[in-house]
């Protein structure tokens, strides 16, 4: 898993994507129905010059869980599994992430290991902020730390989604019965 | 001088002397004194209910002192017992912030101090003190990481003897007993309790703390529980 910048390997992997790279957040087409990116444009600068662009080929791990934790990956373009892993290595998918969403808010803002991991379904466009510059960020623009408390807020209630869905049913075979997207690979 | 409950209230935050060690309540002195203004401090009996999952959300709820029972109901109508809250913490803050009904129920287990502030005038103050959105932040962060614990001790845990011992080896870490080699653990839970927590029935967890009694693993006393032999603990929390 090693990170491919934009700038030199970037038509690379673009042939395979289904839409251009965005270099730039300030000029990115995608903006405007993120919740995230669509900050005010003051905060958008700054938050273009913490950030680092990668392109990375389908199946990649961002990140796994119980890793030391590096920052928050956003995904701009593609699609990333969420899943979560037994001691004995037995997986379960929480969720499939789509475009605009952030990885990794969690573990980076609580400086713990990473509690989930995350690998690419497609050849994605990838933004990646340290930990250290996302602190300071967020302390220095109010609004976009609403929006990170807003987010952490709905990763909440999927989560607290899925525990009422598995709590109580006590065999995996009903499991799986009563509540399809739980996939036990 | 008489308190409710017998409880000391802290009436102001700017006198708190415990404010250092909890993590939402350390904030810088300008948003600690607008927080202190918003806030309403009230102290409740044992066994009161804070908010029920469902209910509308209409504002946090800060735990002074004493603790709380968070929990979830499941789909098919069973209580399952996500944590017991303790002091420092922050309840409600999710569904607050995002403005959709409470998920959890808070129950009180001892009588406690907690300082209920308005779901309008939180906003307002976040809006207003960066600092305190992000230690909001980090304790939503926090709950997360929690809640994602409790789906892989759910989803993937094969049977109830192996989240009784990972129940039990986590309440063992508590208290500086961590590093003893019989460690000491009060169970301030019932067995009902235990078992909504790890999703199993009342007879099971009897059942299961008799076995582990038999086969010397723990001792009971009252209510304190000796670890006696922990890693046989361990070998029970790995997934067989």
């Amino acid at each position: 898993m090693t990170a491919v910048t934009a700038q030199n390997r970037g038509e690379q992997y673009s042939c395979y994507m289904e839409h251009t790279i965005q270099s730039s957040c300030v000029t990115c087409d995608f903006r405007p129905n993120r919740l995230f990116c669509d900050m005010p444009a003051e905060s958008l600068k700054a938050f273009d010059e913490i950030k680092s662009l990668g392109s990375y080929p389908r199946s990649t791990i961002l990140f796994a869980e119980g890793r030391p934790v590096r920052g928050i990956y956003l995904l701009c373009d593609g699609r990333a599994k969420l899943s979560i892993c037994s001691d004995t290595g037995k997986r379960l998918t929480l969720r499939v992430a789509g475009p605009g969403e952030v990885l990794g808010l969690g573990a980076t803002l609580s400086n713990t290991p990473y509690e989930i991991t995350a690998e690419l379904l497609d050849n994605s466009q990838v933004v990646f902020v340290r930990r250290k510059d996302l602190m300071k960020f967020l302390r220095e623009h109010r609004e976009v730390c609403m929006e990170v408390v807003r987010m952490l807020s709905q990763d909440l209630h999927g989560a607290y989604e899925r525990v009422r869905s598995i709590g109580m049913i006590r065999t995996r075979h009903a499991r799986i019965m009563f509540h399809p997207r739980a996939m036990v690979v | 001088m008489l308190t409710p409950y017998g409880l000391d209230i802290i009436e102001s935050c700017l006198a708190c002397k415990m404010r250092a060690e909890h993590i939402f309540c350390d904030l810088p002195p300008a948003a600690l004194q607008s927080f202190e203004t918003i806030k309403y401090a009230t102290a409740y009996p044992k066994g009161a209910v804070l908010f029920v999952e469902g209910q509308a959300a209409r504002g946090i709820f800060v735990l002074c002192k004493g603790r709380v029972k968070l929990s979830i109901c499941s789909t098919d109508g069973k209580t399952l017992i996500l944590k017991i809250a303790e002091p420092g913490e922050v309840l409600g803050l999710s569904a607050t912030v995002s403005g959709k009904p409470y998920e959890l129920t808070a129950e009180t287990v001892d009588p406690c101090q907690v300082n209920f502030v308005k779901r309008e005038e939180f906003l307002r103050f976040l809006k207003e003190h960066s600092e305190a959105c992000l230690r909001v932040a980090e304790q939503l962060s926090d709950k997360y990481n929690s809640a994602c614990r409790e789906i892989r001790s759910l989803g993937l845990s094969h049977s109830a003897g192996e989240k009784l011992a990972k129940l039990l080896l986590e309440w063992s870490t508590k208290n500086g007993e961590a590093a003893k080699i019989e460690p000491r653990l009060k169970l301030a839970l019932t067995h009902e309790e235990i078992a909504q927590m790890i999703g199993t029935s009342r007879e099971t967890v009897t059942r299961l703390f008799a076995d582990l009694k038999k086969r010397q693993i723990v001792q009971a006393k009252g209510s304190t529980l000796l670890i006696r032999n922990k890693a046989a603990l361990k070998a029970m929390a790995i997934t067989q």
